[in-house]
């Protein structure tokens, strides 16, 4: 399955691109592919199949997920960013 | 009796009017009830009966307040709070800043300066230890920020750190900051509470410092802090600053554009971090004892030099008035340090003067959203006061009771104060934290942005039962803002009030748990809110602009608010405070009143 995966911030900063296409069936999935693509993301925001404290996804635009057995449907939108929204 | 280490144990308490100072004693029991920063400044205007007075008269009341942490090896720590009833709300206004002045500040032997009375002339007031003078400012009558800092520190010595007004705070522009070595106390217009006493500045220097209960494991506590300030949960403040927030915001439709009338901005990429960063020189650069760094300045065309700029000023002085060009933004971030303005308020009240002049409110045809020379002639006007300057100067709540025809509507301000880079519509939880903070539509004393940024609720559909967290949230910004710690460390906390409550610890000696510092928090945001009550407070004004309840982001049908919805949201965040429906705080008074 491939999502569209959007990156904001600091997971831009280490992925280098601001969009990427990610391949995965669960938001674990997905982390994993884009971890071992990007070895600087996977270093800074992601621990197996999770986002590391400090880091957030967000489905679609709608809502905020962390639970890395959230089933994905194919074409979504997947936005990776920093918790810290302050300033 | 010796202090509690920490502390003084006493604040001096300066008539401007007759050069008059006076020691006072600040007991225990007050400083462990309230802490410092804003809960001791609240504390400390209650006790003198500052919420009568007219923020601008001579009576008024402006603190000055330092902290238990302030000296000590914590990183982050070297802030002050001013405290004072605010001329833009007329209600309570605490605005933090940072650095030397909060270091030097305290060492002139007092836990707090506080200012009554007014001079008869523009003056410096210079603290020496427990000497206090006046010296004529005529000379610098006028000048910017910058160039009366310079001037002080030539005149006086390096030794002395010195907090000032611009132009915007001598001519008591509702929204003046006061301003410390490029840092801001910048919120509610405590720069024109200074400005009217006739203070151009304070320079402060002192050699008496404080004991420490447990120097050697605070040593060693602020040495394991430091080490995790440098960890992931910093990295977005070190690398990118707070400015990284607006391509985010923009995705969701929550980055405010033309005065609230959009939810994103077509040209954000434009003035994005991330391009700054790929086309101009940036540096970085930091607070005194803060191992973060979270300052980013950007270099700027001609003599400008560089210019700080966080997701605030780039948000108010952008999007908010349809500026798409980064040089405009710069620049016009610059004129508000220099001159001594609130980026938000200044952006917020020009933006809508735009929509005004648009609607055809005001005979304005020249200030048009996206006109980069329209927004820094508007900043040039409100400190001259010629022209449309006398009503922008008043904050967009003042201009709208003047303008009349409903204007009030979309006047993008909650209690009188101009909401920060947040659509609440798109950010429900963040909605309720403006309607009830006390010192209006505010993310820094109500962080209730975090949790519409996290799973905990659905952030265009937040219900009364989750309006407890905004109480957490501010209970846990009352602690910081007390302590003082910067907010930028609260990733780095698994809990916040257990490690504050170790730390205050080893400061005071003190048994404080964090169970006590929960009931700290209440007990300081109920002050705030007993303040506001006693200058006029009612349940009416804990509300949004109708803008935000009877329209949608329009990007985002979704992103709507109700007036029904907010006021469920309000009434359990008042049952959840224990203030009853309307949020009224029970009727007790004080201990030390």
């Amino acid at each position: 399955m491939q999502v569209t995966v959007e990156l904001f911030g600091i997971p831009r900063a280490r992925a280098g691109v601001s969009q990427t296409v990610a391949h995965g069936s669960t938001l674990g999935d997905v982390l994993l592919d884009l971890a071992r693509r990007f070895p600087a993301l996977g270093e800074t925001c992601i621990q197996d199949r999770s986002l590391k404290p400090g880091y957030t996804a967000n489905l679609r635009g709608e809502k905020f997920v962390t639970d890395p057995t959230l089933r994905l449907r194919e074409g979504d939108a997947i936005l990776l960013l920093s918790v810290d929204a302050g300033g | 009796m010796p202090a509690t280490p920490g502390y003084h144990g006493r604040y001096l308490r300066i008539d401007l009017s007759t050069g008059l100072s006076t020691e006072i004693a600040i007991d225990a029991e007050c400083l462990r009830d309230y802490l410092g920063g804003s809960g001791l400044g609240v504390a400390l205007l209650l006790r003198e009966g500052a919420a009568e007075f007219d923020p601008l008269s001579p009576q008024a009341v402006l603190a000055f307040v330092f902290s238990p942490l302030v000296g000590s090896p914590v990183t982050t720590s070297a802030k002050f709070a001013v405290v004072s009833k605010s001329p833009l709300t007329q209600r309570l206004n605490d605005s933090l800043a940072s650095s030397g002045f909060a270091l030097a500040g305290k060492k002139t032997g007092y836990d707090a300066l506080v200012l009554v009375g007014r001079t008869s002339e523009l003056s410096i007031l210079v603290i020496d230890n427990d000497q206090v003078s006046l010296q004529s400012a005529a000379d610098l009558q006028g000048l910017s920020n910058g160039d009366t800092q310079r001037l002080l520190q030539a005149r006086l010595g390096n030794e002395f750190q010195t907090a000032t007004i611009g132009p915007a705070g001598e001519r008591l522009v509702r929204y003046a900051t006061i301003s410390h070595d490029g840092r801001h106390a910048g919120r509610g217009g405590s720069g024109a509470v200074l400005g009217s006493k006739n203070i151009k500045g304070l320079a402060v220097r002192g050699t008496r410092r404080v004991q420490w209960s447990q120097p050697q494991a605070l040593t060693s506590l602020a040495k394991q802090l430091s080490e995790r300030s440098f960890g992931p949960a910093t990295a977005k403040y070190r690398e990118l600053g707070t400015a990284s927030n607006l391509l985010t915001f923009n995705r969701l439709n929550v980055l405010p554009t033309r005065n609230f009338q959009q939810g994103s901005f077509a040209q954000a990429a434009a003035i994005s971090p991330e391009e700054l960063n790929a086309t101009r020189k940036r540096s970085r650069s930091s607070c005194v004892a803060c191992t973060i760094g979270c300052e980013h300045l950007y270099s700027t065309k001609g003599a400008g030099g560089s210019v700080r700029l966080e997701y605030e000023n780039l948000f108010a002085l952008g999007p908010l008035c349809g500026i798409g060009d980064s040089d405009v933004i710069l620049e016009a971030s610059r004129r508000c340090d220099e001159l001594g303005l609130d980026t938000i308020s200044a952006g917020g009240t020009i933006g809508f003067a735009m929509e005004c002049a648009e609607r055809g409110l005001i005979d304005a045809p020249w200030l048009r959203f996206g006109d980069g020379p329209a927004l820094l002639r508007a900043l040039d006007l409100i400190v001259s006061g010629e022209g449309l300057g006398e009503l922008l100067a008043l904050g967009s709540r003042g201009m709208a009771l003047e303008i009349g025809q409903d204007s009030i509507h979309f006047a993008p301000q909650v209690k009188g104060l101009e909401l920060p880079g947040y659509d609440p519509r798109g950010l429900q939880m963040m909605a309720l934290g403006f309607a009830v903070s006390a010192r209006g539509a505010d993310h820094n004393r109500s962080g209730a942005y975090e949790v519409d940024f996290s799973e905990s609720v659905d952030r265009r559909d937040v219900g009364p039962e989750s309006a407890y967290l905004a109480v957490e949230t501010e209970d846990k910004a009352a602690i910081m803002d007390s302590l003082i710690l910067c907010k930028f460390l609260r990733g780095i906390f698994a809990d916040i009030f257990v490690e504050s409550a170790e730390i205050l610890r080893l400061v005071t000696g003190w048994d404080v748990t964090a169970k006590e510092l929960r009931a700290t928090a209440q007990r300081i945001v109920t002050a705030k809110k007993r303040f506001n009550v006693l200058a006029g407070w009612t349940p009416a004004e804990d509300t949004l602009p109708q803008r935000m309840l009877r329209v949608a982001i329009p990007e985002d049908a979704r992103s709507q608010l109700s007036t029904e919805r907010l006021a469920a949201l309000i009434k359990a965040y008042n049952l959840a405070r224990g203030w009853g429906e309307e949020g009224w705080p029970p009727d007790t008074k004080p201990h030390f009143l």
